[in-house]
């Protein structure tokens, strides 16, 4: 047995690696910049005026976040894009230059001209603001800012001849006109005149070693770090920590629930097969299987939760409670307001469980020794309880780890339609504020605890049912 | 002169499946539903379906389909008519006169389907009641129907595809039954990174952009793109032939596919499905199709597991014992013999999965997840309903249909499991 396990847990390895890579993969193609979507929840960084203290600042947090490493141990891509790429600080800038490496080939001339922009930039911003100037500077650094993110030729040349005409504006502006023509020659005779679009097509791998971004992740999460939330700069582990107990303690709760009904209600299913309370309950038990959970939540609150019905059941939150309220007022707050969402957990998997419990006892009463029993002169409640009940176990035990998966993913309906704050609301948040090392921490959080399940789901098995052994072969 | 009973395997099922008198009722409603679907454009719209107009005689929308298909134009006189408002000569309308995206200005504000309506006729009615914009409920009702069935299917045989394949593969050959040479194992991987890097990589934007114009030109490109890749597999295939030369190149090697099969299950169920799936959609833009290929690509390891156990059962059959002696390569042993025998189960999950896909689907429009905003789903009519008494009829009458959907796949599925278990026979 112990052999098993250590076999079984040695082959999570390689599935959590695989799950880890995945995860990480999605992370990182997450669109929008995640280094600049935290300066801008920084009110302080991002009223800043002076482009270059900006950008220093901008660095700063990319370096801060880890996010200045290359992606993985090693790249695969052509010659053309170059080894250091990763070493362009603004997301949106190198995602610019990547399709410019793509249309023309030579990073060398792309750089310059990219590095003449900048400077350019910057000149720009030296510039003094004077009555004569004004429009023109506005204009200039907004086709500036489009500069960094075009890549069509017709879309660059009309910025061009737009920033063209505003230089000539005011006298002025005329000291920054020379960067200006050196930007355009860069592009016209550098990145245009020397193409090499022939080295796309070679092939070239980037070795970078540990120091990557998947790297410090995965060693630091193996460790317990598992980094900051970009959302409220908090701990992942604080702030999940607080989320887990909600979802735990409902999904714990659920599931006893789920089990101490839908097992005595199937076994006495099965023992009157086909009879009209077992036709009925049947019945009724298939319909609440095919109940779309958001929709059980949704009238539940509209019937009983303060809509203009019935406003027996508070319909959001987990309730108010302060630090000199008694063990029983938080219990009863607590409990007051999580009645409802309950009924949500548990129908679901109560209808699931209660099919099975039923089929496997009728599998087994109509087994020979069953029969024995019976006719060893044995009363009903005993062959039931004692001889069929003991074997019709197997299949629930191994639905356990059935159950888990289902917990998880009524959560996430189920507490963003209530508003508890556990780990569902917190993974749908996470999701949609691009917060990596939260997504990241969840899903491993949650694949290793479905793993688990499923791992004792097969000891329960072998331990119900001695005819099972994981020894041999 | 006796009435001849087919004894065929598919006729002995479709007799057990018939004589369950609810899951046989319940394929009846499915196909009235499927009919709805198809055509909900005739149910409700605010086109009519044909029409006199300065003279000349329109069937708009036929029309419609011409135009969207690019064969055919608008004239002058209805381009830019108000459908709905429009005083036609004469003019045949769809029994619901409404379109999902239209928005009745005088009965907006979630208008109950029960009280008085600001129509000009019952003809006009909003017989299910509006939502907070004003648009009809009955409409995004029918042409939610379309979507629910078109996700549900498409995504089900996505999954079938994969999971069939991957299955029969697993069962059939085991860990021990592919031998492939050392020559063809190396020439495979580096022609399989070569054709990833020319088919996908090099091609990466064309590819993105062309998403983004029409799905027909993403199909065209991603149809080069993947004979691309497949032509670069064929020439590490050929280049192994000559690479056997060498004695060392020659031995033969285990593909343990079973393993590589079931690792990847396990990788999929360990993951929770709606989380994956809500994290994959978070990154790309939203669209139906996404979600429908989602969905599909995350939901074959059912299948999968079905078709490898009837497989491990299938392969030590004597009829493939006598095909193997009859000296018919394997591939074509598994695909014509084999699988046939083994697909009546896949069916049931089928059918169970059409069912969880329609609930997944709506799960994702309440969460307001990845379905486009035009696009109008029972979950999205549903996720209308904020809680309070007058929006009832906004939650009721879809959340009944998504209801009744996916009870009635559950029931077919149900009735084909009994009919396919011999133990129930007749």
């Amino acid at each position: 047995m112990l052999k098993y396990i250590v076999k079984r847990i040695a082959i999570f390895i390689p599935t959590l690696f695989v799950i880890s890579l995945v995860t990480f993969y999605l992370s990182v193609n997450v669109p929008g910049d995640p280094v600049e979507q935290m300066l801008n929840s920084n009110s302080e960084m991002g009223s800043s005026a002076n482009a270059q203290a900006s950008e220093k600042a901008y660095i700063d947090k990319r370096e801060q976040l880890g996010l200045n490493l290359p992606i993985f141990y090693f790249s695969l891509t052509n010659r053309a894009v170059p080894q250091n790429l990763h070493e362009i600080p603004k997301k949106f800038h190198r995602q610019n230059l990547e399709r410019l490496i793509d249309k023309y080939g030579n990073w060398t001339e792309i750089q310059t001209y990219y590095n003449s922009l900048k400077e350019f930039e910057f000149k720009v911003a030296k510039v003094q603001k004077d009555s004569t100037n004004a429009d023109a500077l506005i204009n200039i650094k907004e086709k500036l800012q489009k500069l960094y993110i075009n890549y069509d030729d017709n879309a660059i040349k009309s910025s061009f001849a737009s920033i063209t005409t505003n230089l000539n504006v005011s006298a002025s502006l005329s000291e920054v006109k020379t960067y200006f023509q050196t930007v355009e020659g860069n592009y016209e005779k550098g990145v245009k005149g020397k193409a090499t679009v022939y080295k796309k097509y070679i092939p070239a791998v980037h070795w970078y070693g540990t120091q990557n971004q998947y790297h410090q992740w995965i060693t630091k999460f193996m460790v317990g770090d598992f980094g900051i939330s970009y959302q409220d700069q908090r701990p992942v582990k604080k702030v999940i920590w607080e989320a887990v107990r909600w979802t735990v303690m409902l999904s714990i709760v659920s599931i006893i629930l789920t089990y101490l009904i839908a097992i005595p209600l199937g076994i006495k299913a099965a023992a009157k097969k086909d009879s009209t309370s077992d036709k009925v309950m049947s019945t009724t038990l298939f319909m609440l299987y095919s109940l779309p959970v958001f929709w059980v939540a949704t009238l539940l609150i509209m019937f009983l939760g303060g809509g203009d019905f019935l406003s027996w059941f508070p319909a959001y939150g987990v309730g108010e409670i302060s630090d000199s309220d008694s063990f029983l007022t938080v219990f009863w707050t607590r409990f007051y307001h999580l009645i409802l969402p309950m009924v949500c957990f548990t129908y679901g998997g109560l209808a699931f469980l209660y099919r099975q419990m039923r089929g496997a006892m009728i599998n087994t009463l109509s087994q020979d020794y069953i029969r024995t029993a019976r006719a060893k002169g044995l009363d009903e409640k005993n062959v039931l309880w004692k001889h069929a009940f003991k074997n019709s176990l197997l299949p629930i035990i191994t639905l356990f780890a059935n159950v888990f998966p289902l917990v998880i993913s009524g959560a996430i309906i189920i507490e963003n339609k209530f508003s508890i704050p556990g780990m569902g609301k917190t993974a749908i948040e996470a999701i949609s504020a691009r917060n990596y090392p939260m997504i990241y921490t969840i899903v491993m959080f949650s694949a290793i605890l479905t793993m688990v399940g499923y791992l004792v789901a097969d000891i329960l098995y072998a331990v119900v049912d001695p005819r099972i052994s994981y020894n041999k072969k | 002169m006796a009435e001849e009973i087919k004894q065929d395997y598919w006729s002995y099922v479709k007799r057990q499946f018939s004589s369950n008198k609810r899951a046989l009722y319940s394929m009846y409603v499915i196909i009235f539903m499927a009919m709805i679907a198809l055509f909900a454009d005739f149910i409700a719209n605010e086109k009519p379906i044909y029409c006199e107009y300065k003279g000349n005689t329109y069937f708009p929308i036929f029309r419609d389909y011409g135009v969207s298909l690019g064969l055919a134009k608008w004239p002058k006189d209805l381009l830019n008519i108000n459908w709905i408002d429009a005083k036609f000569d004469k003019c045949l309308r769809a029994p619901i006169p409404y379109s999902t995206t239209n928005q009745d200005f005088f009965n907006s504000g979630f208008v109950s389907p029960f009280g008085k309506q600001n129509v000009a006729s019952t003809r006009w009615r909003h017989w299910f009641g509006t939502d907070d914009i004003g648009r009809d409920i009955t409409a995004g009702l029918i042409h939610g129907t379309r979507i629910a069935f078109i996700v549900g299917i498409i995504s089900m045989s996505i999954a079938s595809f994969i999971g069939i394949l991957l299955g029969a593969i697993a069962g059939f050959f085991g860990d021990n039954k592919i031998q492939i040479s050392r020559a063809s194992v190396i020439m495979s991987i580096i022609f399989f990174f070569l054709g990833w890097f020319y088919a996908f990589m090099t091609r990466s934007y064309t590819l993105s952009d062309a998403i983004g114009e029409s799905i027909i030109k993403f199909l065209g490109e991603l149809l080069l793109s993947l004979l691309i890749f497949i032509g670069a597999l064929f020439a590490g295939y050929l280049l192994g032939f000559v690479l056997k030369v060498i004695p060392f190149f020659k031995t033969k090697v285990n593909i343990p596919v079973d393993i590589i099969v079931q690792r990847m299950i396990e990788i999929l169920v360990s993951i929770p499905r709606l989380f994956l799936i809500i994290a994959v959609i978070a990154i790309s833009k939203p669209g139906i199709v996404l979600i429908m290929v989602i969905i599909g690509l995350t939901s074959w390891t059912e299948i999968a597991r079905f078709i490898r156990a009837e497989l491990l059962k299938v392969r030590s059959l004597e009829y493939i014992e006598a095909s193997e002696a009859l000296g018919y390569s394997r591939w074509r042993i598994l695909f014509k013999h084999a699988i046939p025998n083994a697909i009546a189960p896949v069916l049931i999950t089928v059918a169970f999965g059409i069912a969880a896909a329609i609930l997944i689907e709506s799960s994702l429009s309440f969460l307001g997840i990845g379905v486009p905003a035009e696009v109008v789903t029972w979950g999205k009519i549903l996720a209308k309903a904020q809680g309070s008494k007058s929006q009832m009829w906004v939650a009721i009458f879809p959340g009944i249909a998504i209801f009744l959907t996916v009870t009635l796949f559950n029931l077919i599925g149900e009735g084909l499991t009994d009919a396919l278990d011999p133990r129930q026979k007749k």
